[in-house]
């Protein structure tokens, strides 16, 4: 496993309570892990702790072990080690933005510049992003005129380009059009046959096509993990508001538990 | 009004970024100790000419803007209510050559050719990270601050008409722009360390702009004339 979480608890400065609680947790390459709950529920959170970010950068207290790739990397030895192995997307695009490049080429290169690589490997690292993520024809605009949703996807072509081995994506999909939305998480599974991919988002609707894992969280604790249909097709998820509104269509229906998830899975359930 | 770099082809665009800054130390440094008002007048009509050259001249009506209202004081002070106007227009020049020189190397110094130049000297990407980011500072937060006024005009904020009016618009116009900027830093410190910014490693300069003879012996000849005037004014 990459990323292991044994027993974390993390609290923001000058929070009152907990963000998370014993949460443990491990994931690795080969799944697409969605990590979702309702707003507040700590999903953004357990990036920034599985990323070391928090408490690193956001300050606050964290007690329990947490590994990635290793390495503890919050610690300063740690953060030495996982530089550049971990990719972390932000919902908000705009605050992401390097603030010293005037394309999209420039822009996507920031990180892998950053990493001390070879000017002819980041050239073919930035080119190989900007063709994954289909932002090839923006490469020379100026990343301030682009709309959220373009400036997203340059991001995510930000962040891949600096070829982490774990792929921790809080919203990825905030600002993107149904279409865009639906072009990134396509990607997903193919990157998660190398990297390990966790994907923060409230989207389930979409989020949920390319899953394979599911973690649900609550007030900061993990209330299920595992397969998709397991943890999202039931009373609790729907209850909460956390699974897709097929599910929540069959049970105010008056189907019983497992919900199906998608409109193909409710069409091969109910249209026999 | 023109804040920020602008993308372009002209000279000082081409120049070696440390080229265009020392030019505008030295015009910085030259409006004050130059004799005035002849100094610094000559120095506002030769900053303009370099922008109107270096086809940068769109920074001269920003100039302008935030000029005017300098003139405006000081005209006031040493012409309607005093009796000095040498002192009006020796004061203006200074301003609006600093102002000139300053707005045309914001929009003809790339901030990504400014970070290569500094590692190249091998500074360190941090220290070179901030000085841009505090040159990008300026038109960051006038976008932000064009953004938010409108936002605040749609909710019936009136911006126009008496100084007490627009006095009083100041506050829901500021307080949002610096509660904003301050909330980003945290995101923004997420997404540099996310990026690699902090990692530690030796950058690669993306576009090392070359330093040619000519360009140096012009830094040296800046140079040169400020210590030379700085004596001139000292010792003459």
């Amino acid at each position: 496993m990459t990323v292991a979480l044994d027993g974390v608890r993390y609290r923001y400065p000058a929070a009152d309570s907990d963000a998370l609680r014993d949460v443990t947790l491990a994931f690795g390459a080969g799944d697409v892990t969605l990590v979702t709950g309702r707003l507040g529920a700590g999903c953004s959170t357990l990036l920034l702790v599985a990323a070391g970010l928090a408490p690193h950068v956001t300050g606050g207290a964290r007690s329990g072990s947490v590994t990635t790739l290793g390495a503890d990397p919050a610690s300063d030895e740690g953060r030495r080690q996982v530089a550049g192995r971990i990719g972390f997307l932000l919902p908000t695009p705009w605050t992401q933005l390097s603030g010293m490049s005037y394309t999209v080429r420039e822009e996507v290169a920031f990180g892998p510049a950053n990493l001390g690589w070879p000017r002819d490997r980041i050239g073919r690292a930035v080119s190989g992003a900007m063709a994954l993520v289909g932002i090839e024809h923006l490469a020379d605009r100026d990343p301030r005129t682009l709309s959220g949703g373009e400036l997203q996807r340059v991001m995510l072509a930000g962040i891949t380009a600096m070829d982490p081995e774990v792929l921790l994506l809080d919203e990825p999909t905030l600002e993107l059009d149904p279409e865009g939305a639906r072009m990134v998480y396509r990607l997903l599974p193919a990157l998660a046959r190398e990297k390990t991919v966790v994907l923060a988002t409230t989207d389930v609707d979409r989020a949920v096509e390319v899953a394979t894992r599911v973690v649900l969280l609550d007030r900061g604790s993990v209330t299920a993990d595992g397969a998709p249909d397991d943890v999202l097709g039931t009373d609790r998820a729907v209850a909460l508001g956390c699974s897709t509104t097929v599910a929540e269509i069959a049970r105010v229906a008056g189907h019983a538990a497992p919900f199906p998830l998608t409109v193909r899975a409710a069409v091969r359930r109910f249209a026999r | 009004m023109t804040l920020g770099y602008r993308p372009g082809t002209g000279v000082l665009h081409r120049a070696h970024p440390f080229t265009v800054l020392v030019l505008a130390g030295t015009v910085a440094v030259l409006a004050f100790t130059l004799p005035a008002p002849l100094g610094p007048m000559l120095l506002t009509a030769g900053t303009v000419a370099i922008a109107v050259a270096a086809r940068v001249s769109r920074t001269l009506l920003t100039a302008l803007a935030f000029a005017a209202p300098f003139w405006v004081f000081l005209v006031l002070i040493h012409v309607v209510f005093g009796d000095s106007p040498d002192r009006a227009v020796a004061v203006g020049s200074q301003i609006s050559a600093v102002l000139v020189v300053f707005l045309m190397t914001l929009a003809a110094v790339h901030p990504g050719r400014l970070v290569d130049a500094l590692l190249e000297r091998g500074v360190p990407f941090h220290m070179a990270y901030l000085l841009v980011a505090t040159l990008q500072s300026v038109p960051e937060l006038q976008r932000r601050a064009s953004a938010i006024l409108d936002a605040q005009r749609c909710r019936g904020l009136r911006v126009r008409g008496s100084v007490w009016g627009r006095v009083r618009s100041v506050v829901p116009l500021a307080v949002p722009l610096v509660l904003g900027a301050l909330g980003e830093v945290d995101d923004r410190a997420l997404a540099l360390e996310a990026r690699g910014a902090a990692a530690g490693l030796r950058r690669t300069p993306l576009d090392p702009p070359h330093d040619r003879l000519a360009e140096r012996v012009t830094r040296w000849a800046l140079l040169g004339s400020v210590l030379g005037t700085i004596a001139w004014r000292i010792f003459a």
